[in-house]
């Protein structure tokens, strides 16, 4: 193994060049190095090492100057925006951007929240782990109803990659065989609550179509071998993640990927490397390499290699794409189509609803699940009935109240004490998670005149949800509602709300795929239409958003464009 | 960085961290997985330290006599049992702090407003400020107030629920809260569905870092 990995400025010609480590950078980086590819990962940030740099792991609320909570001198400063996530608190906030050096602009009249984890390892870090394939439905949807273009691969061409990844990054869930959620290779699926099970049954019977699962996540609910020889160990239930595992039991870049590739000695990352634009010879028609502006002191250098992998996250791949023009490409590399930053979505969190669940009062659980439970897409066939277009899915899961949820109650003194001591009763909830429509209005761009501090344009965003995401929610809002009473709960209460897209944190599109050059990026092995040697493997590449949380495609889509990159390069087409 | 070699090899501890990695996976065998935490870069937070004397000198956002007050009131709300209370374990103390550097103006404003309305309700009804009532006196005029009834609105009783939410939040965030009066668990070692609960149990303090 090579005992320098981190570099600053090189002369050397990389086979490969991969831009950014978090989710899809990671196995890009992996998967060049274990093919005996010399390979350079940028990343913008600064390193992260795995279980050094978790400082705030492990911390139990009252060792923490705020109890969680982060001070609003900080937060107004640099996290306005990175604050209105659910994951942002004194335990994860230093893997969080800083909004005063990361400024961006929305159109007037729109609302966009980037939040943004620019350090080695991304928001693979910060992810909420939930793991689910596409399948047939998904690839076929913006076919069948005319949205968006067409998906230029279908599951067979993707299945044996999500395999490739899964058995790497160890992924628990319950096999289903359901016609509208593929099975992945699962380790064993976290255990449900009684009154998990009680209800899964109850809807078994009476929506019989709408199955409740186990949700699938990216956690080791029991290692292989090759888990532990990567010093991964079970995951402990302490639902800590976004601080970081010690214990490597969620994947992340750092517990697995990275790992990975560096064992084969082919890796060197350059990190604090703000990537400016990538640089394209017109004579070839190829990309070069690429233009980086230190993070810190602002001086500029180049790196150089055989091909380029663009994994900076959608809005991130986008923007440098879109930052570097030529004469050929004024209007952005790789965009003859003009479709580049069009079609951007995310996905839709705005319906709720819960109830209380009646009994159980000697049933408890030990261990805080970093899961829930899941309804999969029960609306996957069209049916213009309906009144909208695709569908969503249902996450949630039962707990036990504690004193958060009981102590609003009236009371005082000891009684009140009492009360709050022990466990109350037990709640379900649901929360859907609907799909975007692909849509050419809803884009981003670079601004005109505003740059940041790197000297790059600033990104601004004109996107909206529209009347058939709203629609949505709100049969969403409606159908979890009706589940909840047909199922026995009591105290039932639902609602739909307006939230603006962005803190899904699903972006996606903005360089999408396709068979036709004149209406995509890029073709189906996330290869570039118009350039050869520059692939785009994150999120920009999606066509549609389906329902699902998309990390799981990012890496296989990725593995499998190294496997095509790896193979044009051999045949020196490439 | 310096910028005069043309390749700066930034060193790494790839050495160490195999090493690491290796003891690691040695200790699987036989050592719990607890005690493979120790040892990490955990920060040393700067934990705010309840601090017996708060109510002596004036804290960041109430003066001294404010602090005794919410003291006596914390006492109140959550009081000394087989475990120790909100008062014993400086929730007033940490209420200042917490306010002062996480909380808006308005709801410091708010607490600050409830404070005064306890005390001028007890001259009101009773001529006297509320830390010279008697015990029975002061828990039945925060019971009117916990329930809007009485001299108080819902508003005040809006407000009142909310002081109560920030005493909550401080006391089983400490020590004593978490661990003695409710169960943590630091490392629970996996998550098990169900378990038997009799009615003495105490829940559990935390469902992880966001709730």
């Amino acid at each position: 193994m090579k005992e320098q990995v981190y570099i600053n400025k090189t002369s050397e010609v990389y086979d490969a060049i991969v831009i950014g480590s978090g989710i899809s950078g990671g196995w890009a980086a992996k998967e060049f190095c274990e093919r005996g590819h010399k390979t350079l990962m940028i990343e913008r940030g600064r390193v992260v090492e795995h279980r050094k740099d978790y400082t705030g792991e492990n911390t139990p609320m009252w060792k923490q100057e705020l109890r969680g909570r982060v001070d609003n001198i900080l937060v107004d400063q640099q996290h306005h925006i990175q604050k209105q996530c659910y994951a942002f608190g004194n335990t994860t906030k230093h893997f969080f951007g800083n909004d005063r050096d990361l400024p961006y602009t929305t159109k007037k009249g729109t609302e966009f929240s980037w939040i943004r984890a620019n350090q080695l390892g991304g928001k693979s870090l910060l992810w909420h782990r939930q793991t689910y394939r596409l399948g047939e439905y998904d690839f076929n949807a913006n076919k069948l109803d005319g949205h968006g273009n067409d998906w230029p691969i279908r599951s067979k061409d993707i299945e044996k990659w999500y395999s490739h990844v899964e058995i790497h990054a160890g992924i628990s869930g319950s096999k289903e065989n359901l016609p509208n959620l593929p099975d992945s290779e699962f380790l064993p699926p976290f255990e449900m609550t009684s009154p998990e099970k009680a209800i899964q049954a109850k809807l078994a019977e009476l929506y019989p179509e709408r199955p409740l699962i186990m949700g699938r996540t990216a956690h080791l609910t029991q290692p292989s071998e090759l888990h532990v020889s990567q010093g991964r160990v079970k995951c402990q239930a302490r639902n800590e993640c976004h601080a970081g595992c010690s214990y490597g039991a969620y994947f992340s870049t750092q517990s697995s990927t990275l790992p990975a590739a560096a064992k084969t000695g082919n890796l060197h990352i350059a990190p604090n490397s703000v990537v400016h634009s990538l640089i394209y010879d017109e004579k070839t028609n190829r990309v070069k390499g690429v233009r980086v502006i230190d993070n810190d002191d602002l001086s500029e250098r180049e790196y150089f290699a055989k091909v380029i992998f663009v994994c900076a996250s959608t809005i991130g791949s986008t923007q440098i794409l879109m930052n570097s023009v030529s004469k050929k490409f004024p209007n952005g590399i790789a965009n003859s189509s003009g479709v580049l930053g069009h079609y951007l979505m995310d996905h839709n969190y705005n319906s709720e609803a819960s109830g209380d669940i009646d009994g159980f009062e000697d049933e408890y659980y030990s261990g805080r699940r970093p899961s829930g439970i899941m309804i999969p897409n029960f609306y996957y066939k069209q049916n213009p009935k309906r009144g909208f277009l695709r569908g969503y899915a249902l996450g949630g899961g039962a707990y036990r109240e504690g004193w958060d949820s009981q102590q609003h109650q009236d009371g005082l003194g000891a009684e009140y004490k009492n009360k709050l001591k022990h466990a109350g009763k037990w709640r379900f909830r649901l929360f859907a998670q609907g799909e975007m429509l692909p849509r050419f209005e809803n884009q981003m761009r670079l601004h005109p005149t505003l740059k940041d501090k790197w000297g790059i344009p600033q990104i601004e965003f004109d996107v909206r949800f529209s009347q058939n995401e709203k629609l949505m929610m709100e049969d969403a809002t409606e159908q979890s509602i009706n589940m909840l009473k047909a199922a026995g709960l009591t105290n039932v209460l639902g609602n739909s709300k307006h939230g603006p897209p962005g803190l899904a944190i699903h972006e996606l599109g903005t360089a999408r795929m396709g068979r036709d050059p004149k209406t995509s990026i890029l073709n189906g092995f996330n290869q570039s239409h118009d350039i050869p040697n520059l692939f785009v493997t994150d999120g920009a590449s999606f066509c549609s958003s389906a329902v699902q949380n998309p990390s799981l495609t990012f890496m296989a889509l990725t593995a499998r464009a190294v496997d095509f990159a790896v193979k044009e390069l051999a045949a020196k087409r490439i | 960085m310096n910028n005069d070699i043309t390749s700066t090899l930034v060193t790494t501890n790839e050495k160490s961290r195999r090493n690491f990695l290796k003891g690691f996976t040695t200790m699987l065998g036989g050592i719990t997985v607890g005690s493979l935490l120790t040892g990490n870069a955990i920060s040393v937070a700067m934990a705010y330290v309840p601090n017996s004397d708060s109510i002596l000198t004036d804290g960041k956002v109430f003066n001294k006599s404010q602090l005794m007050l919410l003291k006596q009131i914390c006492s109140i709300v959550i009081p000394k049992t087989d475990t120790l209370g909100a008062a014993e374990v400086d929730t007033h103390g940490f209420i200042d702090n917490q306010l002062f550097h996480c909380h808006t103006k308005e709801e410091q404003k708010t607490v600050l407003a409830l404070l005064k309305l306890v005390n001028e309700s007890a001259k009101k009804q009773l001529s006297m400020s509320f830390m010279k009532l008697t015990s029975e006196q002061q828990f039945q005029l925060l019971n009117d107030f916990d329930l809007g009834q009485q001299r108080f609105n819902q508003t005040q009783r809006d407000d009142f629920k909310l002081l109560k939410q920030y005493i909550c939040f401080g006391y089983y965030t400490s020590e004593v809260g978490a661990t003695q009066e409710l169960r943590y668990d630091p490392v629970p070692g996996g998550f098990q569905g169900s378990i038997p609960y009799k009615n003495l149990d105490p829940s559990w303090a935390t469902r992880g870092l966001f709730n």
